[in-house]
């Protein structure tokens, strides 16, 4: 297993570059290896996890702010998408989106379990605490730090009110519904506030 | 017409970011299936979202990828044909929805039950769009219901009940669910039968006074339906 992952390239790049980092080839392979894990290829899972646990952990730790529990929700996860990697169907979405879904299902799935003992939710404050633990330098994060670049500036464009739809519902948790009823607004502004947010979010990446 | 479409297009958002409940998603699901051009939409604002995510990337401890490694070896996969519902929304389902149903009306004065008109015809889409409207009323409420994996959903502004789920048993033969309302007073009106597709899937709505009832319950009854419970509980919600 080391001598395996001694040889693998390490993409370690310290700033964000001001290109996409061969998007679509990246999209590609990631969408071979998931169809290979399909097939029970654990060299292929071992690929998709350089890939994407980097994404799958910060999500993740994002949503449930607390770093072990960040990791069990990681490892769930991607276990899972490994036990039901011949139901991802190419033509619905990306790999990408598809993993990453699971990932998001399983944190909100987790903090709403653990809200009846406390109402991390609605808490405010660090979002994590620091690991003690090295950091794994296998994983790919460059693409990451080159995407934070790019959301940033795409939720520029956005408005207050979009941005705060997308960060309750998305990085916290809430339904449409408990959005409507959080920020007292009807529940037909609630869904057109997340959707408009993400149109805007698409077209200022497409129009640069 | 386009205000069905539109007030299905308006959960798009909502669907990219996980916004739905259980119920909602899969309904959501199904309806992509039938709407290209929220098909369409979908793919870009999930890849917006994915963008979102990448943005968080954070570096796990080098330890999770063999803890990870190693759960993997010993799971077993699920083969290609077991459902889910990110994948049925591929192929057409048919549910064998509300065969029976009219035959199981109650007249009960005053209690104002009526069934929706859907059948086990070609007009499914219609079932799924008229759920996917309920499950996104306003003042929707999810309950699980323990039939496979199921929800029961009900709107008091819509009066109206639907049974949504996958994985559920297969009644023996000759039999199949049947829902009732059990009323203030205590009494159950039949409601809508239902049966799992090759699937597992089930799905049946109905009209329902909503205000009034007490508690669902689900027994297996014969062929057809009952008038009145006479097989065994199989699930209920009280409200």
């Amino acid at each position: 297993m080391s001598e395996k992952r001694s040889l693998r390239i390490v993409r370690d790049t310290p700033s964000a570059p001001d290109s996409p980092p061969d998007a679509d080839e990246r999209a590609a392979a990631l969408s071979r290896d998931l169809i290979a894990c399909a097939r029970g290829d654990e060299r292929a899972f071992e690929s998709l996890y350089d890939a994407i646990s980097g994404s799958v952990f910060g999500v993740t730790l994002r949503i449930v702010r607390d770093r072990a529990i960040a990791e069990e929700v990681a490892q769930e996860a991607l276990v899972e998408v490994w036990r039901i990697a011949a139901r991802y169907q190419p033509d619905k979405g990306s790999a990408r989106s598809w993993i990453l879904t699971i990932a998001h299902r399983r944190a909100v799935d987790r903090v709403r379990s653990e809200q009846a003992h406390s109402d991390r939710l609605l808490t405010h404050g660090r979002h994590f605490d620091a690991s003690h633990e090295q950091p794994d330098d296998v994983v790919d994060v460059a693409y990451g730090r080159w995407e934070a670049d790019r959301v940033r500036q795409g939720l520029d464009t956005l408005t207050a009110r979009q941005k705060e739809a997308l960060e309750l519902t998305y990085f916290k948790g809430y339904t449409n519904k408990e959005l409507a009823e959080a920020l007292g607004i009807p529940l037909g502004t609630a869904k057109a506030r997340i959707r408009d947010g993400l149109i805007k979010l698409r077209d200022s990446w497409e129009e640069r | 017409m386009n205000a069905d479409i539109d007030g299905e297009h308006s959960l798009l958002g909502s669907y990219a970011v996980g916004a739905l409940d259980d119920l909602e998603f899969a309904a959501f699901e199904r309806h992509l299936e039938q709407c290209e051009s929220c098909r369409d939409e979908a793919l870009e604002l999930t890849d917006a979202v994915a963008a979102l995510a990448d943005a968080q990337a954070v570096a796990p401890p080098a330890a999770l990828r063999s803890r990870v490694m190693q759960e993997v070896s010993r799971t077993a996969q699920v083969t290609p044909t077991l459902r889910h519902p990110t994948v049925s929304a591929v192929r057409r389902r048919r549910w064998p929805a509300l065969v029976g149903a009219a035959a199981s009306l109650l007249a009960v004065a005053g209690v104002g039950i009526t069934y929706a008109t859907h059948d086990a015809g070609p007009d499914v889409s219609a079932l799924e769009r008229s759920v996917v409207m309920l499950a996104s009323a306003p003042d929707a409420h999810s309950m699980e219901l323990a039939i496979g994996s199921s929800h029961l959903v009900m709107s008091e502004h819509m009066d109206e009940v639907a049974v949504m789920g996958h994985e559920a048993p297969m009644p023996a033969d000759g039999m199949e669910y049947q829902l009732w309302f059990v009323m203030e007073d205590g009494t159950a009106v039949a409601g809508p039968t239902f049966m799992p597709d090759k699937s597992g899937d089930i799905m049946a709505l109905s009209d329902a006074d909503c205000a009034k009832i007490t508690a669902f319950e689900v027994t297996v009854e014969p062929q057809g339906g009952s008038e009145s419970p006479t097989g065994d509980m199989v699930a209920s919600v009280v409200l």
